[in-house]
């Protein structure tokens, strides 16, 4: 009897250290990602959450404020510059992620064939992208500045009338969208990867078969590129939402005329950081997160179209 | 540029869609890419034209495309009479440090998910996966407040050592990616030979992984060269320790001579561009070409 436990302890005891031993370098290895989310992600997460339900300001000791329940998220909705705002950034998401997706894969194509002079234009498509955004903002604001931005003399050269650009409510968003498309290249590069990663074989077969360039591209690049054509959305989606580029061009603050480039991350920033409301900035921001949550959510379960090739 | 029989030849044998192109096709394709091109580099051409011109050419209503005479003190005086110097130092400090810390973390992170066998390891990925979906903007509220807590607004620190923990789910994805790619029959020998996994990240997976890490170091050092977000949030004060895209977005958005200025503006922002300009002349073919994102699926 005594022997018989006495193998059964061991047994366990083996079963405990192989258990340590055969994780405990993964977790060791994994040890910095998990700092990192719980210091840098998980606790803010919560943070920001609990914040959203106070009345908070900055004062010299630190946080102060009272509970205020839902009364953040109703503020929102109260809010009369919360109109404008979701407009603008839904106007700029639903032109400009489509536009610059669509923009960047013909791009793409075109610079996918193997002329020797391709790559050089491929370097110099991707050249606007490596001017950093802050640069940008004041260089497209001086570009179409109304007295003397170039833009409106080349314009009137070939015989336009002035465009007010971002001077002018009625057109800043749409400014805003165009200057975008200059960083058309980044989005290439992207779809460039895709197209490496389809197998060759395949369009010589369809050559065979007799396919023209048309067919081989509706029937073999666009299914085999729509795995990154939905990671592009995602993530740009994502990004569109959040944007606060707009702040670089300086136009009243980053909110632009009359409020024409005022977008949700501006807002967020302006509330939390430049007016110090730090629980309606955090109400804000989370509200964000859930309609992020939400958009991904439906991008993810409506994705049948996504063809994924088997490895 | 000319086009010979020769290399039109030569282009229509190396060439799979273009085959059975004639000239004039040819012709017509090279006119639209150089057209494109043109209207595409038109903004930063620009921005160098101006950032030699003179004060008034640079406000003047009827705005050259060329300066008259090429002002280059205009460069001089924006290193003389603004902050530039202290604050592209830096930017460099900050740059340095990521570039170094990022791709060596994330790697790190990134081989456990890829090589090693351990439980939980399913969950740690999808947790992270998550994380690409947060906007930057929930968390960015509290860690301001943890950060001014610990005494780090106003410093570099909030810039720097964030990034010691992977720099962002996208690169460890990236490079769980590529190493998963990476056969295992060296790392087995090695193994065999009695290494233990560190020995084998160290010696056999991370010379493995150069082409990546060297992209996602440019990459990184592009995006905190570029950073003028992080700073506007966490330095408050006057005496912060400035970065260069900081310093350019406060002279541009908050001063109120920015008009008279616009020429040395436009050198200053020629001067940001000229660092990932040189990366980008070097490491053009992985930035343009694209990195190998197969199995995109996870």
């Amino acid at each position: 009897m005594e022997k018989y436990l006495h193998v059964r302890q061991v047994k366990r005891r083996n079963k405990f250290t192989t258990f340590l031993k055969s994780n405990y370098v993964g977790w060791l290895f994994n040890l910095p990602l998990m700092i990192g989310l719980l210091v840098f992600t998980c606790i803010p997460m919560c943070l920001s959450l609990y914040y959203s339900f106070f009345d908070l300001s900055v004062k010299a000791d630190g946080l102060v404020g009272e509970f205020v329940g839902l009364g953040q998220y109703i503020r929102i909705f109260q809010d009369e510059e919360m109109g404008p705002v979701v407009l603008n950034t839904l106007l700029f998401a639903i032109i400009s992620v489509p536009l610059n997706l669509v923009l960047s894969y013909f791009l793409a194509l075109l610079v996918n064939t193997k002329f020797k002079f391709t790559k050089f234009f491929r370097v110099i498509y991707y050249l606007p992208v490596i001017i950093p955004a802050v640069v940008n903002g004041f260089l497209w604001k001086d570009l179409t500045d109304s007295t003397f931005g170039i833009f409106n003399k080349i314009l009137n050269m070939i015989g336009l009338d002035n465009f007010p650009f971002f001077q002018s409510a009625k057109t800043a968003l749409f400014s805003l969208i165009l200057m975008n498309v200059w960083s058309v290249g980044g989005g290439m590069v992207l779809w460039l990867s895709a197209f490496k990663n389809i197998p060759k074989p395949l369009y010589e077969a369809a050559r065979i078969e007799g396919a023209n360039a048309f067919q081989r591209f509706y029937k073999i690049t666009l299914p085999l590129s729509t795995p990154i054509i939905f990671y592009n959305a995602v993530m740009s989606i994502i990004g569109t939402l959040q944007f606060n580029g707009t702040l670089t061009i300086g136009i009243n603050n980053g909110k632009g005329i009359d409020n024409s480039l005022y977008l949700y991350g501006v807002k967020v920033w302006f509330e939390a950081f430049k007016s110090g409301d730090i629980g309606y900035g955090a109400a804000l921001s989370w509200l964000l997160f859930i309609v992020i949550g939400i958009l991904t959510f439906i991008m993810f379960s409506t994705s049948k179209w996504v063809y994924y090739q088997e490895d | 540029m000319i086009l010979q029989d020769p290399f039109v030849y030569r282009a229509r044998r190396k060439n799979d869609i273009a085959r059975g192109w004639n000239k004039t096709k040819v012709y017509l394709f090279l006119l639209i890419m150089v057209v494109l091109g043109l209207i595409l580099v038109f903004p930063y051409f620009y921005m160098i034209s101006k950032s030699l011109m003179n004060e008034t050419e640079a406000i003047s209503p009827n705005p050259p495309l060329f300066p008259s005479i090429p002002q280059w003190q205009n460069y001089i005086k924006l290193f003389t009479e603004n902050g530039y110097f202290r604050a592209t130092v830096n930017s460099l400090i900050v740059c340095a440090f990521n570039c170094i810390v990022v791709p060596l973390s994330a790697s790190i992170i990134a081989y456990s998910f890829a090589k090693l066998r351990w439980k939980g390891r399913n969950i740690m990925f999808v947790l992270m996966m998550f994380t690409t979906m947060l906007p930057a903007v929930a968390t960015q509220i509290p860690l301001y407040v943890m950060y001014s807590n610990m005494g780090w607004i106003d410093t570099l620190l909030p810039l720097t050592i964030p990034n010691l923990f992977g720099g962002g789910a996208s690169y460890i994805f990236l490079l769980r990616q590529y190493m998963m790619g990476i056969p295992n029959d060296m790392s087995d020998a090695a193994r065999v030979d009695g290494a233990n996994p560190f020995r084998i990240f160290i010696n056999i997976i991370l010379p493995n992984c150069k082409p990546i890490l060297l992209y996602i170091a440019v990459t990184v050092f592009i995006t905190n060269w570029g950073d003028y977000y992080g700073p506007l949030v966490y330095m408050t004060s006057d005496n912060a320790p400035y970065t260069l895209a900081y310093l350019i977005y406060k002279n541009s958005t908050e001063s109120d001579v920015a008009a008279q200025l616009a020429a040395i503006r436009m050198a200053g922002g020629v001067f940001m561009t000229i660092l990932p300009a040189i990366i980008f002349t070097f490491f053009q073919k992985q930035l343009t070409e694209g990195v190998l994102t197969s199995g995109l699926k996870g």
